[in-house]
């Protein structure tokens, strides 16, 4: 994994200096609040419905056990216990006092950590594929250009006042896309070219909230030396012509439907022909440096074939839904569900991260990952650990065998936590996996993505859910709006808008309704989603809708 | 940012957020901050609402609170869903189960 150099150190602590005098300023009254403000935002410090939010950046997802402990360290010396891992990989604290934030981070820079452009209208803490360098379907590691734009979009002068916030995610496995990155205002793909020769498959103008739109391609094949020049000329025609006069304008998705995307194509292509790219292309050398940081550990290759045959039931369970195949022989990759049904999606108490960072130092090489799933990955474990591990989750609660089940709902916080909610989210999450508690029904329905965001910003992505439920407010009452058919994968789609809002148990039971419809139309091997896709909207609307 | 305004349909109600701590305060009958809401003054008047509004003002720059304003409210509870919301804290926490 990648190391701080004295640059990055030295910049992360300094900042961590500069925010302490800030809050001390503020505390004294020497700033206003109106002063402070923006700067609390730069250090991923918001003020929520209730209380102080900090959201810290876990960068493309992945984090070594230390900073796991430490990230446990701060739920247990400044909040409340646990922490909760968002959509964008990243872990957020629901109740820190501004006093202590400074504390917070000091202690986060001791393990290369901070809570930098987590927030405002700058390049965001870039997303990756969870599994990057231990799947099989993957062409190349995307985590050493992750690494690369980190250090690129970091504090980047030109690009720290957008018109609006700005997301990339990047993926090595364009066949099973992980990362979500058709939503993204920037997506980037490893692709191979006929000649053989790697490169990216540069994707724009993706995105959910109010507009949701799928991202199209601006570059096809763009030779590899050519990423920071390339996105650079991307990032500068989005700042001269992307619109400052209206929020729900401002994102480049809008800025490249409203250009058209030939056009927006051209406007890159001749800022980055007139590029000096010497100016910020990375030689072959700073490109070894960083991807030996992403070196794969040393497997072993003596490890002995592993009977499931003679283990308990909940282990096989756990096996068949939570383990996936690895590249490498005799390893396999772990997902750690933090889908408990009783528990907010993506919550994780510090005792459980520590025991996650534990696992992570006895059969993961000491990593661990985050997705924007909300849930956690080991991601090179020894087949024959993988008893002692799921022994070691059973005791830490962390054991539910649900992922990509219907039990692992994405849901943003919603009205218990964010300011900006019309409704709650995290009660339905709860409704949802409770009425479907059941482990062989779950895996009987199969792959079913299940999304909820407690408004239109869409910070859950219902939008790209197969099913998407959106949170609403009319006169005090909440409701819920579902659209179906949405797909966050490499076929990405937005799912299709259904009628009249539900109240929460109705909704329940219409999720219930469409389930079974499903299930008594599907045909050999389909997943909900193709089932949907094959029979067509009415049909699952009238069953959605169906009294009983 | 205060949105003070008052231009507000029935009771008025004044809240904000303590500065140390974030969490949400209303304006007391006393003119001072409570946690919880079931102290918090209602009024029509408007000269006690100027009164609460210049309170606020100087509760802000004396960095004691922070985002105040007027609320709505009807039947002794906030009009809007969220402001009732603010009320009683998130339904969920996991921070009960710990
Ligand atoms: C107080 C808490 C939060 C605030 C104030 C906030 C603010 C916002 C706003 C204003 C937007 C809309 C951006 C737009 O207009 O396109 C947004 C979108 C988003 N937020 Fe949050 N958010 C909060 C919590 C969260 C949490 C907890 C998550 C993750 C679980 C999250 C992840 C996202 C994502 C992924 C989007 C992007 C939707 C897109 O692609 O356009 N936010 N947020
Ligand atoms: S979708 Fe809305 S309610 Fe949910 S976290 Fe985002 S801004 Fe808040």
């Amino acid at each position: 994994m990648y190391r701080y150099d004295e640059f990055d150190q030295e910049f992360v602590e300094s900042r961590v200096a500069q925010f302490r005098d800030q809050v001390e300023r503020r505390l004294d009254g020497r700033l206003s609040e109106t002063e402070f403000r923006p700067l609390r935002l730069m250090n991923g410090l918001y003020l929520q419905l209730h209380a102080y939010m900090l959201r810290v950046a876990v960068p493309y997802g992945t984090l070594r056990s230390e900073q796991l402990r430490m990230l446990a360290h701060l739920a247990d010396t400044y909040d409340k216990g646990y922490g909760h891992v968002t959509t964008r990989q990243n872990m957020q604290y629901n109740w820190p006092k501004l006093g202590d934030v400074p504390h917070m981070l000091a202690d986060l820079a001791s393990v290369e950590m901070h809570a930098i452009q987590t927030s405002g209208n700058c390049i965001r803490n870039v997303t990756c594929d969870p599994y990057a360098g231990a799947a099989g379907d993957e062409i190349e590691d995307p985590r050493p250009m992750a690494e690369l734009i980190r250090q690129w979009s970091m504090l980047h002068p030109e690009f720290s006042f957008l018109p609006r916030k700005f997301k990339i995610a990047v993926t090595g496995a364009p066949t099973h896309d992980r990362a979500m990155v058709r939503a993204h205002d920037i997506g980037i793909e490893i692709v191979r070219n006929a000649a053989g020769e790697t490169g990216y498959h540069i994707i724009v103008g993706g995105g959910l909230g109010r507009t949701p739109v799928i991202g199209q391609t601006l570059r096809a094949f763009l030779p590899k030396a050519d990423l920071l020049p390339y996105l650079e000329a991307t990032m500068r025609v989005y700042n001269r012509f992307g619109r400052r006069d209206n929020k729900y304008k401002a994102r480049i998705k809008i800025l490249v439907r409203e250009t058209g995307i030939e056009d927006f194509t051209r406007l890159v292509e001749e800022e980055f022909a007139a590029l000096e790219p010497s100016d910020i292309a990375v030689g072959r050398e700073e490109l070894d440096r960083i991807a030996a940081y992403f070196a794969p550990p040393e497997y072993r290759n003596d490890i002995k074939a592993f009977d499931l045959s003679a283990q308990p039931e909940g282990f096989r369970k756990w096996v068949d839904t939570n383990v996936v195949p690895h590249k490498q022989n005799g390893y396999a990759i772990v997902n750690i569900s933090l889908k408990d049904p009783e528990r907010a999606p993506g919550d994780i108490t510090a005792e459980q991260m520590r025991a996650v960072a534990d696992l992570a130092d006895a059969h993961s090489f000491g990593e661990v990952r985050t997705t924007h799933q909300q849930n956690m990955v080991l991601a090179h474990v020894r087949q024959d650990h993988l008893r002692a591990l799921w022994d070691e989750l059973v005791k830490a609660g962390l054991e539910d065998a649900n992922i990509n089940l219907i039990g692992d709902i994405i849901c943003c916080p919603g009205m218990d936590f964010c300011a900006l909610a019309t409704a709650r989210s995290i009660p339905v999450a709860q409704a949802i996996a409770n009425r479907f508690d059941d482990h062989a029904r779950q895996q009987a329905i199969g792959e079913m993505q299940i999304k909820i965001s407690g408004c239109i910003n869409a910070c859950g992505h219902h939008h790209v859910g197969h099913v998407g439920i959106l949170g609403l407010e009319k006169a005090g009452v909440e409701f819920y709006q579902v659209t179906l058919g949405g797909d966050a994968t490499q076929t990405a789609t937005i799912g299709d808008k259904m009628g009249a809002g539900f109240s929460q148990e109705e909704l329940v039971d219409g999720i219930e309704r469409i389930v079974n419809f499903y299930l008594d139309q599907r045909e050999q091997g389909e997943r909900f989603l193709d089932t949907y896709r094959r029979i067509g909207t009415p049909a699952f609307k009238e069953a959605l809708y169906a009294k009983a | 940012m205060s949105t003070l305004k008052h231009k507000g349909k029935g009771p008025q109600a004044m809240t904000a957020n303590e500065l140390r701590s974030g969490l949400n305060v209303w304006m007391t009958a006393d003119y001072e901050w409570s946690r919880d809401y079931t102290d918090a003054l209602l009024t029509e008047d408007e000269t006690v609402i100027a009164k609460m509004d210049a309170v606020a003002k100087a509760a802000e720059r004396f960095n004691e609170v922070v985002g105040a304003y007027f609320i709505d409210t009807v039947e002794g509870k906030p009009t809007r869903y969220r402001e009732r919301f603010r009320t009683h804290g998130p339904t969920y926490d996991t921070a009960e189960l710990i």
